[in-house]
C-alpha cells in the first residue's frame, strides 16, 4: 500500500529525514513511534505531498505520491481543524462536496462518518458548542468522509481523556476490520502496543527498528524483566554482572533481563543477603523495547 | 460551489453582519443623496441617481467583497482549516472561485437592495444592465483578486483586517471619488484618481446608471483599466496564494 524508500529531507542545514525507508502492506494497522523531532511529521506531510522529499521516493498503491488520487489518502491533523460555526452535518456536507459526493451516496457517507464516530445524536450541534473531545472524533470523521484506503493519524488521541482515547481506538479497529490501512503517529506507547500489526521506531529521521511486537520483543536480551529495589544498588549491579545478567535503568529504577523466565522466589535467592524492599516482573513491554532501542542508538552514535 | 455555499452558511449564521451589509449602502445612498441633491441643486431623484453607483460598486462591495474576502481567508488561516484543504482535491483554482462567487452573491444582492430602492423612489437605471452587471461583476473579481493578495501577505490575523482596510482601502475610497464626487476634488487629485481602480468602477457604473451609456465604447476607458485591473489582480492573488502555501503546506 505504501513504500518509502531512501527519503531524505532537510530544512535549510538541519537534516530530518535521512534515508528513511518504510513499507505499509494493505490491510495493516501500522505505528511509527519516535521522539519529539525524530522526523514523524515531516513523513507524513512527504507522504501527504504538502512537503517535496530532497530524495528518494514514496509509492502509494504502486503510485508516486502526487500522482496518485488524493481520495486514497484520509489524514487526521494533530490539531482539530474544523469550521467551527458550522455544524457536524455542515463540515462533513463541506468535505463531501469537495470529495465529489453527491445525492444519496452524500447523505449515506456523512451518516455513516458521523455513526463510526458516535456522533449522530449531534449532527446538527455546531461545532463550537462540542467538547474537545467531540471535536477530535469529528476531525477524524471528515478524514473518513470518502472512504480513504489508506488512514493516516497524526497523534490522534493526544490531549483526549481515557474514555475517548478508548472510543478512538475501537473506531481504528473497527475501520481496518473493515479493510482501511492504517498508518499512525504516536508519542503513546501502549496506543502502538495495542492497536498496532507492526511498529516502526523513528529516530533522528530514519528508522532504526520495525517490525511485529513478536519481532521487535527479540532486540531486548531477555525473556522477562525484573525491576529491583535493593538498598545496596552497587552490589546488587555487581551480583547481577557475576550471574551474566544485563541490567538497564528503566524510569530510574534497576531493571534486570533475564534471558530465561524464573520465579521470583528464584530472584530473591540470588539476592540472599542484601535488604530487597521490592521485586516485581514483567514480559518485555513496547516500553522496554523503545527504550532499548532507542539506548543502542544512542550508544551507537556516540 | 462548494467553498462558496461554506461561505454563504457561515455568513446565514452571522445575520446581523447580513443585515449590516444591507443597511449600509442604504445609509450611505441616502446621506450622499442628500448632500449631493443640497450642493448640487438637484432633483433627489436624480441625485440619487448619480450617487448609487459610488455607493454600491465604491463603497459597500468594497467592505463586502475586499473586507469579506481577507477574513474569510484569514480566519482560514487562523483556524488552519486552509490546511486541510491543501490535503483534499480542491485545487487553488476552485478554492479563489468559491470565494468570489460567495462574494459575488453577497455583491448582488446589496446591488438588488440599492436598485430596487432608486426604483422605489423614482431614480432610474438611465443604461443598459447588462453592462452595469459586467462592470459589477469586474469589481467583484478585482476586490476578490486583491483581498487574495492582502490576505494571504499581509493579513495573518482577524485583527490585521480592519488595519489593513484602514490603510490601504479608506484613502483609496476618498481618492476614488466614493464618498466626495469627483466633480470637487482639485485637479492634482483628479489626476491620481486616474491611476485609482474605484475611480474607474465608479465612473464606469456612473456612466451606464446616471449618464445612460448603453456600450463599451462609451466608457472605454474607464472598462478597459478596470478590466485589465482585474486580471492583473486575479493573477497577482493566485501568485500570492501560491507563495502562501508554500509556507503553510505544513501540518
Amino acid at each position: 500500500m505504501l513504500e518509502i524508500q531512501n527519503l531524505h529531507k532537510n530544512y535549510g542545514t538541519r537534516s530530518v529525514l535521512c534515508g528513511l525507508d518504510l513499507s505499509i502492506k494493505s490491510g495493516e494497522i501500522y505505528g511509527l513511534l519516535g521522539p519529539n523531532g525524530s522526523g514523524k511529521t515531516t513523513t507524513i506531510n512527504l507522504i501527504c505531498n504538502l512537503l517535496k522529499a530532497d530524495a528518494g521516493s514514496i509509492t502509494i498503491n504502486q503510485k508516486r505520491s502526487g500522482e496518485s488520487d488524493k481520495s486514497i489518502l484520509g489524514i487526521v491533523p494533530q490539531e482539530n481543524l474544523l469550521y467551527k460555526s458550522l455544524t457536524c452535518q455542515e463540515n462533513l456536507s463541506f468535505y463531501a462536496d469537495i470529495y465529489g459526493l453527491i445525492g444519496r451516496r452524500k447523505n449515506q457517507q456523512i451518516k455513516q462518518a458521523l455513526e463510526w464516530v458516535n456522533l449522530l445524536d449531534r449532527a446538527n450541534h455546531r461545532v463550537e458548542n462540542l467538547s474537545g473531545g467531540l471535536q477530535r472524533r469529528l476531525n477524524i470523521a471528515i478524514s473518513l468522509i470518502h472512504r480513504p484506503k489508506l488512514l493516516i493519524l497524526d497523534e490522534p488521541t493526544t490531549g483526549l481523556d481515557i474514555e475517548s482515547r478508548y472510543e478512538v481506538w475501537l473506531l481504528l479497529q473497527k475501520l481496518n476490520q473493515q479493510g482501511m490501512t492504517i498508518l499512525l503517529t504516536t508519542h503513546l506507547l501502549d496506543e502502538a502496543e495495542r492497536l498496532c500489526n507492526r511498529i516502526g521506531i523513528i529516530k533522528s529521521g530514519r528508522i532504526i527498528a520495525q517490525g511485529s511486537l513478536e519481532e521487535l520483543r527479540m532486540l531486548v536480551p531477555a525473556k522477562e524483566i525484573v525491576f529491583i529495589k535493593v538498598k545496596e544498588e552497587a552490589e546488587a549491579i555487581e551480583l547481577i554482572k557475576e550471574l551474566g545478567w544485563t541490567y538497564r535503568y528503566y524510569r530510574r529504577e534497576l531493571a534486570i533481563l533475564l534471558p530465561q523466565a524464573l520465579e521470583l522466589r528464584e530472584i530473591l535467592n540470588y539476592f540472599d543477603g542484601l535488604s530487597v524492599d521490592s521485586v516485581s516482573r514483567q514480559f518485555v513491554s513496547l516500553e522496554n523495547i523503545y527504550l532499548e532501542v532507542i539506548n543502542q542508538s544512542n550508544s551507537f552514535h556516540k | 460551489m462548494a467553498v462558496a455555499k461554506r461561505i454563504l452558511i457561515e455568513l446565514f449564521y452571522r445575520r446581523r453582519n447580513l443585515l449590516f451589509w444591507a443597511i449600509f449602502p442604504l445609509t450611505l445612498l441616502w446621506l450622499n443623496t442628500f448632500i449631493v441633491a443640497e450642493r448640487g441643486k438637484l432633483p433627489i431623484t436624480e441625485a440619487m441617481s448619480y450617487i448609487a453607483p459610488a455607493s454600491l460598486v465604491g463603497v459597500a462591495l468594497f467592505f463586502s467583497c475586499l473586507g469579506g474576502s481577507i477574513s474569510t481567508i484569514v480566519a482560514e488561516r487562523e483556524h488552519k482549516t486552509i490546511k486541510r484543504l491543501f490535503l483534499s482535491p480542491l485545487s487553488g483554482g476552485s478554492y479563489f472561485a468559491g470565494i468570489f462567487l460567495a462574494y459575488l452573491t453577497i455583491a448582488l444582492g446589496q446591488s438588488a437592495l440599492v436598485y430596487l430602492v432608486t426604483i422605489a423612489f423614482g431614480a432610474k437605471f438611465a443604461g443598459s444592465l447588462w453592462l452595469g452587471l459586467v462592470i459589477l461583476v469586474l469589481s467583484v473579481i478585482a476586490y476578490v483578486g486583491v483581498g487574495f493578495i492582502l490576505g494571504t501577505q499581509l493579513a495573518k490575523r482577524t485583527e490585521d483586517v480592519n488595519t489593513i482596510i484602514a490603510t490601504f482601502g479608506v484613502p483609496l475610497l476618498i481618492a476614488g471619488g466614493s464618498f466626495i464626487p469627483v466633480r470637487f476634488f482639485p485637479q492634482v487629485l483628479l489626476n491620481l484618481a486616474k491611476f485609482n481602480p474605484i475611480y474607474h468602477m465608479n465612473e464606469a457604473l456612473i456612466g451606464v446608471w446616471f449618464r445612460g451609456y448603453e456600450t463599451i465604447q462609451e466608457i472605454d476607458f474607464h472598462f478597459r483599466f478596470l478590466l485589465i485591473f482585474a486580471l492583473s489582480v486575479s493573477i497577482a492573488g493566485w501568485l500570492s496564494y501560491r507563495k502562501m502555501l508554500s509556507l503553510e503546506k505544513r501540518l
